[in-house]
C-alpha cells in the first residue's frame, strides 16, 4: 500500500527535481568560471519569468518567441551585470563584500521594479498549470513531468559536450582551472566571463518556464529558488557542475518525502536545515567514500575573479 | 506632532540597526545578511514576554537583546569555524528558516502578526517619550561603537578585516572576535526589536524580510562603511527620502516598491561611484 505512494513521491521530486538542477547548473557555473557567489542570479530569474509572462498574456505571442525573447533579455541583463558592475569592481581590486553587495542589490532592485510593474499578486506562465496526466504502474505521470525531464536532460547533455569538445567550452573549464594562465595563452577571461553569464541566462530562461508553468510565481520567489541553487552548489562541492546538479536531485527528493513525516508547510525548512549541515560537514562538497574525479579540479574559493 | 514622533522613533531604532550593523560588516568585515533578524528576535521576544509573562518593557527589551545575541552565536559559531563566506550563506539560511518559523507557529500570531502588545507607556506624551528614548539608545549604540573601534579592541577587529592571516600569526583567537562582533551586534539589533514591538504594538514576519537587510545595508554604504558618522547619515538621508517623494501622491502599493527601487539604485550608484560612501573610513573600502 505504502510502495505505490514512494513511488509517486519519488517520481513527482524527481520531476519537480528539473528546475532545482537548471537554476544549480546557472549558479555553480558562475562559482566555477567567474569564481563569484552570484546572487544577481535571482534577479536574471525574476527577469527571465517575468519577460516571457509579458510576451505570452500581454503581446499574445506563441511560447517560442517568449521563450527566445526570455532567453535574450535575460542574458543581456547578465552581460550588463557583469560588463558594467562586476568588471567595474575588478578593475578596482573591490573586496569580496562589495561583488557581494552589488550582486544582492541588483537582486533586490529586479524584485522592486517588478513588483512595480506588475505588483504582488502570484503569476503563473499560462493561466492553467494543469497538464495531462497518465497512468503508468500505478504512478501519474503528467506531460509536464515528462517535458521537464526531456528539457533538463537535453540542457545537461548539450552543456557537458559543449564544455568537453566546443573551443569555447573548453576556455571556460580553461579560465576555471587558472584565469591567469589561461590568460598567458592567449585566452580572454573577460570573453569567458560573458559566455558563462549568457548560458546561466539560458538554463535560469529554462528554469523559470518549467517553474512558472508548474507553480505561481512572486517578484521575490526567485530569491527562494536561488537558495536551493546556492545548497546544490555546496553540496556538490564548488566547481563541480554536475555533482551539484546531482547535489539538487537529491535535495529535491529529499524535500518531497519529507511529507511523509512533516507538514507540508514546514518543507522549506527542510532545506535550511540542509543548509547548515552541508556548511558544517560538507563545507568543501560532498563526495562518494572511494570516488576520485577523473581530472584534479581546483575548488575556487567563491569570490571574485582577480584576472 | 506625532506623525514627526514616529518618524524620530524610527530614526532612533535605524540608528541602532545601521550603526550596530555598520560594527559587523563595516569594521568587522564580517558579510552577513540575517541583521533584521535578530532585530525580529529581539520585537518578538520583548513582545511575546509582555503578553504572555506581563513582563515589564525594560526586561522585556534587554531580554530580547541577550536572546538575539545568543542567538547570533548559534548562527555564526558553525559557518565561521568552516571559512569566513560561509557566513553569508549561513546568514541568508538563518534568516529564510527563522522567518518561517515565525510565520508558521501559533504564539507568534503566524503570518497574521503578533498584536496586543502593551504600551509600555501611556497618555498624551507616548509618541514623544518614545522618540526621545529611541533616539537616546540610537545616540548611545552611535557613541559605544565609537568607543569600540576607538580603543584596543577595536585596532583587533580593524585588523582583522585588514589582514586576518597576520592576526592569527600573532596569536589572536580570530573565530571569538568575529562571534563576539556578530553578538555585540545582533544584540544591539534586538534591543531596537525591542523598542519598535513596544511603540508599534504589532509585528508582522513581512517587516524582517530580506528586503529590510537591503534597507540597513542601504544606509550604512551610502553613509559610509567602517565609520562611525556614516550610518548615520545614511540612516537620516533614507528615512528622510520617503518623506520627499511623498509630493507624488503615489498609491502605497506603488510607493513602497518605488522606494525600494530608490533605495537600490542610490547603493548600486554609490557602489560604483563612489564605493566609500558619503563619509569615507580613513582606510577607504574599495
Amino acid at each position: 500500500m505504502m510502495l505505490p505512494i514512494l513511488a509517486q513521491i519519488f517520481w513527482t521530486g524527481f520531476a519537480n527535481a528539473a528546475y532545482y538542477v537548471l537554476f544549480t547548473i546557472a549558479f555553480a557555473l558562475i562559482v566555477k568560471v567567474v569564481q563569484l557567489w552570484n546572487f544577481a542570479q535571482a534577479g536574471m530569474m525574476g527577469i527571465a519569468f517575468y519577460t516571457m509572462y509579458t510576451v505570452i498574456n500581454f503581446l499574445e505571442w506563441p511560447t517560442w518567441a517568449a521563450f527566445l525573447i526570455g532567453v535574450a533579455v535575460t542574458a543581456a541583463a547578465g552581460l550588463l551585470v557583469e560588463f558594467y558592475g562586476l568588471r567595474t569592481l575588478r578593475r578596482r581590486r573591490s573586496s569580496n563584500l562589495m561583488f557581494f553587495i552589488f550582486t544582492l542589490i541588483f537582486s533586490e532592485l529586479i524584485a522592486y521594479v517588478l513588483m512595480f510593474l506588475f505588483g504582488t499578486e502570484p503569476v503563473t506562465l499560462f493561466p492553467s498549470i494543469l497538464s495531462p496526466v497518465r497512468i503508468i504502474h500505478g504512478i501519474a505521470v503528467t506531460d509536464w513531468d515528462l517535458t521537464a525531464i526531456a528539457v533538463t536532460s537535453v540542457s545537461l547533455i548539450a552543456l557537458w559536450l559543449f564544455l568537453q569538445f566546443h573551443r569555447e567550452g573548453q576556455f571556460l573549464l580553461a579560465v576555471a582551472d587558472n584565469g591567469r594562465l589561461a590568460e598567458l595563452y592567449g585566452i580572454s577571461a573577460q570573453r569567458a566571463y560573458l559566455v558563462a553569464f549568457a548560458i546561466a541566462a539560458v538554463f535560469s530562461c529554462e528554469g523559470m518556464y518549467l517553474f512558472g508553468t508548474r507553480a505561481a510565481v512572486l517578484p521575490t520567489t526567485p530569491n527562494d529558488l536561488m537558495l536551493f541553487a546556492v545548497i546544490g552548489t555546496l553540496l556538490g562541492g564548488m566547481g563541480r557542475l554536475f555533482a551539484a546538479a546531482a547535489a539538487a536531485v537529491v535535495l529535491a527528493l529529499v524535500q518531497s518525502y519529507s511529507v511523509l513525516v512533516i507538514a507540508s508547510k514546514w518543507q522549506g525548512l527542510v532545506l535550511y536545515g540542509f543548509l547548515f549541515v552541508v556548511i558544517v560537514l560538507f563545507p568543501r562538497g560532498f563526495r562518494l567514500p572511494g570516488f576520485r574525479a577523473r581530472r584534479a579540479i581546483p575548488s575556487p574559493t567563491p569570490v571574485q575573479a582577480k584576472v | 506632532m506625532n506623525y514627526i514622533n514616529s518618524i524620530l522613533v524610527l530614526a532612533g531604532i535605524y540608528l541602532v540597526l545601521s550603526s550596530s550593523f555598520d560594527l559587523i560588516i563595516g569594521y568587522g568585515g564580517l558579510i552577513s545578511i540575517a541583521h533584521p533578524i535578530f532585530y525580529a528576535i529581539g520585537a518578538y521576544t520583548a513582545g511575546l514576554l509582555a503578553i504572555v509573562w506581563h513582563v515589564p518593557a525594560i526586561p522585556a527589551i534587554l531580554s530580547g537583546g541577550v536572546l538575539a545575541a545568543v542567538a547570533s552565536v548559534a548562527m555564526s559559531l558553525p559557518a565561521i569555524r568552516v571559512a569566513g563566506d560561509y557566513l553569508l550563506i549561513a546568514s541568508i539560511g538563518f534568516q529564510l528558516g527563522l522567518l518561517q518559523i515565525i510565520k508558521n507557529v501559533e504564539f507568534t500570531g503566524g503570518d497574521a502578526g503578533l498584536s496586543d502588545i502593551p504600551p509600555a507607556i501611556t497618555g498624551p506624551s507616548r509618541a514623544a517619550l518614545f522618540a526621545a528614548i529611541s533616539l537616546s539608545l540610537g545616540v548611545l549604540v552611535v557613541l559605544l561603537i565609537r568607543w569600540i573601534v576607538r580603543g584596543p579592541y577595536g585596532a583587533i577587529i580593524t585588523a582583522m578585516r585588514d589582514d586576518e592571516l597576520a592576526l592569527l600569526a600573532l596569536g589572536r583567537n580570530v573565530t571569538r572576535i568575529k562571534v563576539v562582533i556578530l553578538a555585540v551586534g545582533s544584540g544591539l539589533a534586538g534591543l531596537a526589536g525591542g523598542i519598535y514591538a513596544f511603540y508599534y504594538q504589532y509585528l508582522s514576519p513581512s517587516q524582517f524580510d530580506v528586503l529590510q537587510s537591503a534597507a540597513i545595508l542601504t544606509m550604512v554604504v551610502i553613509g559610509g562603511m567602517g565609520t562611525a558618522l556614516g550610518p548615520v547619515i545614511g540612516t537620516f538621508l533614507l528615512l528622510g527620502l520617503p518623506q520627499a517623494i511623498t509630493f507624488l501622491q503615489l498609491p502605497p502599493s506603488v510607493m513602497a516598491p518605488f522606494q525600494g527601487i530608490l533605495f537600490c539604485v542610490l547603493v548600486l550608484l554609490f557602489i560604483l561611484v563612489r564605493p566609500q560612501g558619503i563619509i569615507a573610513a580613513r582606510r577607504p573600502h574599495t
